[in-house]
């Protein structure tokens, strides 16, 4: 563990008595003493914070950044807002894959404009350093300034209905922050980077405020200055305590994550063709998904690749769960071999009625009892509603092929709902 | 996670080095997990029991936790069949994590008694966590 990186909320985590592990080479919280089935619901009916400061960030600048993002992203960047299908502009950020040339998944991305010639690249931890070299090695010509900003940022969460109420509280001008924030935009800026227009805490700190996350609930990312990370953690923390507010860890992300049917970059997604699973949504396909609408690094390969295996979601019927790795797999109750397991956790805000999933959600007073839910990679493709079996060997459990998990997300509420 | 001063032990129970713990006259036995194996394993949202009237001998698994984290399996300190289980995990699983002495997981009755014996005492169990 002496290699472990620690973020600058470490000491906090362990004051806490966090249960800690490694996770991308950091030394991460994996839940409080609250523990993560608590902090899972906090985040569904409250509110919960996460310490994402072991992200990267990547400052892409210059005359060429636009172009280079152009050919690195797989989203057009050109079509990639709203139903309208507009180009992307300050304020507004997008999520994609950059792929290698032979369209295998070096990381998942969000791609942040601050300016017409200044970008914000957020990838996984640990990954600073290879997107930025990526995106050096296909530079050519452009004129572009790539930095590797990890570890120099900022970056925490706050996820939950009542994300807006508690961040409100200690911004200045809350409302007017809050005013045309749509699902993936954002206001503000933090060090030398961000949108002309500013955010501040009520004392005075500035602040990148980005209606986005990665539970599938309504809620914010927000970046500042890497020292001023803690005073707005714990900040955040005492304003959100008669709230439900709680601190979460990354076992409440893993499992909030796979409800929404979001890939974990290097377990759901990684070295294997971007192809065949749920988040072809990143690409830019034409309509009849034949071909690309842009030249992108990876595309060529995509489109050529004869990659015959499908990841797919699916959810259990109680919350066992079979742990995914070297030794499990996935078989059809006839036992015929289809696959392996990417992903397995337990959604702790679902449960089964009458065969349908229901969530916490909307339903206040369901007792869910969680669900295992995840990805599977298998050889062949299987619809939803089809069972498949997931055992490590030993022990056996049924599941069934989703379109979706969780019912009832709230990350694309409007705001002024949340606000109510 | 609880640092070792933290931790609750139970002066009365005999341990395992797989931090389970046993109690009983002899007769019958009652086997559950430990305040270090709750709190390492956090939230556990199922238990899978054993059918009563199986019968295992000294180290088999008998059953799995389910937690947030993982699915554990758990294993028999002593031989022996099993006479009864908790039936209240099956609707309360988390009733472990609030008092992991309390709430036992099997109840069996041991083929050799004597076994209870060679398992650890509170101190060597203090022992193994202190490392």
């Amino acid at each position: 563990m002496e290699d472990a990186k620690k973020t600058v909320l470490h000491d906090w985590h362990v004051e806490q008595g966090a249960n800690m592990a490694l996770f991308g080479n950091y030394d991460m919280p994996l839940w409080y003493k609250t523990g993560a089935k608590a902090e899972h619901l906090a985040v569904i009916c409250a509110a919960g914070i996460f310490d994402t400061s072991h992200m990267a960030a990547v400052a892409v600048q210059g005359a060429g950044a636009r172009a280079l993002l152009q050919l690195c992203l797989s989203k057009d960047l050109q079509t990639c807002i709203g139903k309208e299908k507009t180009a992307l502009v300050d304020g507004r950020c997008v999520y994609g894959i950059f792929l290698a040339e032979d369209g295998t998944v070096i990381d998942d991305a969000i791609l942040y404009q601050l300016r017409p010639e200044s970008f914000m690249v957020v990838v996984n931890a640990g990954m600073g350093g290879i997107i930025a070299a990526h995106l050096k090695k296909h530079t050519a010509s452009r004129d572009v300034d790539i930095h590797d900003l990890t570890d120099k940022v900022g970056k925490m969460d706050i996820q939950g209905p009542l994300a807006a109420l508690i961040l409100g509280k200690i911004l200045t001008h809350a409302s007017s922050v809050f005013q045309g924030l749509p699902y993936f935009s954002f206001k503000g800026s933090f060090d030398r980077f961000g949108t002309d227009s500013a955010v501040t805490l009520v004392d005075g700190t500035p602040v990148l405020v980005s209606r986005t996350g990665y539970t599938g609930e309504f809620g914010f990312e927000l970046f500042v200055a890497i020292d001023h990370l803690l005073p707005l953690w714990s900040r955040l923390l005492d304003a959100g305590r008669d709230q439900g507010l709680l601190a979460c860890g990354l076992a409440a992300r893993d499992s909030l994550r796979a409800g929404a049917v979001l890939p974990l970059s290097h377990q759901d997604i990684g070295a294997w063709p971007f192809l065949h699973n749920p988040w072809q949504f990143a690409l830019s396909w034409n309509e009849g998904m034949t071909s690309f609408i842009k030249n992108f690094i990876g595309g060529p390969a995509l489109l050529q690749s004869r990659w015959n295996k499908y990841t797919l979601p699916f959810a259990g019927f109680d919350p066992r769960k079979i742990n995914a790795g070297e030794g499990s797999f996935v078989t059809r109750e006839s036992g015929e071999r289809l696959g392996t397991i990417l992903t397995c956790t337990t959604d702790m805000a679902i449960g089964r009625v009458d065969g349908a999933i229901v969530s916490v959600t909307g339903n206040k007073d369901f007792q869910a009892k969680g669900l295992c839910c995840g990805f599977v990679l298998l050889d062949k493709h299987c619809a939803p509603g089809e069972k498949v079996v997931l055992t490590d060997g030993k022990r056996k459990i049924i599941v069934e092929i989703r379109a979706d998990v969780r019912p009832n997300r709230t990350a694309r509420r409007p705001m002024d709902k949340m606000l109510g | 996670m609880k640092e070792l001063s933290e931790l609750i032990f139970n002066e009365n129970l005999r341990y395992t080095e797989e931090h389970e713990w046993v109690t009983g006259n002899g007769a019958t036995l009652k086997v559950g997990i430990s305040d270090y194996a709750q709190d390492q394993l956090g939230d556990i949202v199922f238990v899978e029991l054993p059918e009563v009237g199986a019968t295992f001998g000294k180290g088999d698994q008998f059953g799995t936790l389910e937690s947030v984290k993982a699915v554990s399996e758990i294993y028999l300190p002593v031989g022996g069949e099993i006479v009864a289980v908790n039936e209240a995990l099956g609707d309360a699983p988390e009733l472990i994590n609030q008092d992991p002495y309390g709430n036992w997981i099997v109840e069996i009755k041991p083929a050799d008694a004597s076994e209870l014996t060679q398992l650890l005492t509170v101190d060597a169990y203090r022992q193994l966590l202190r490392g």
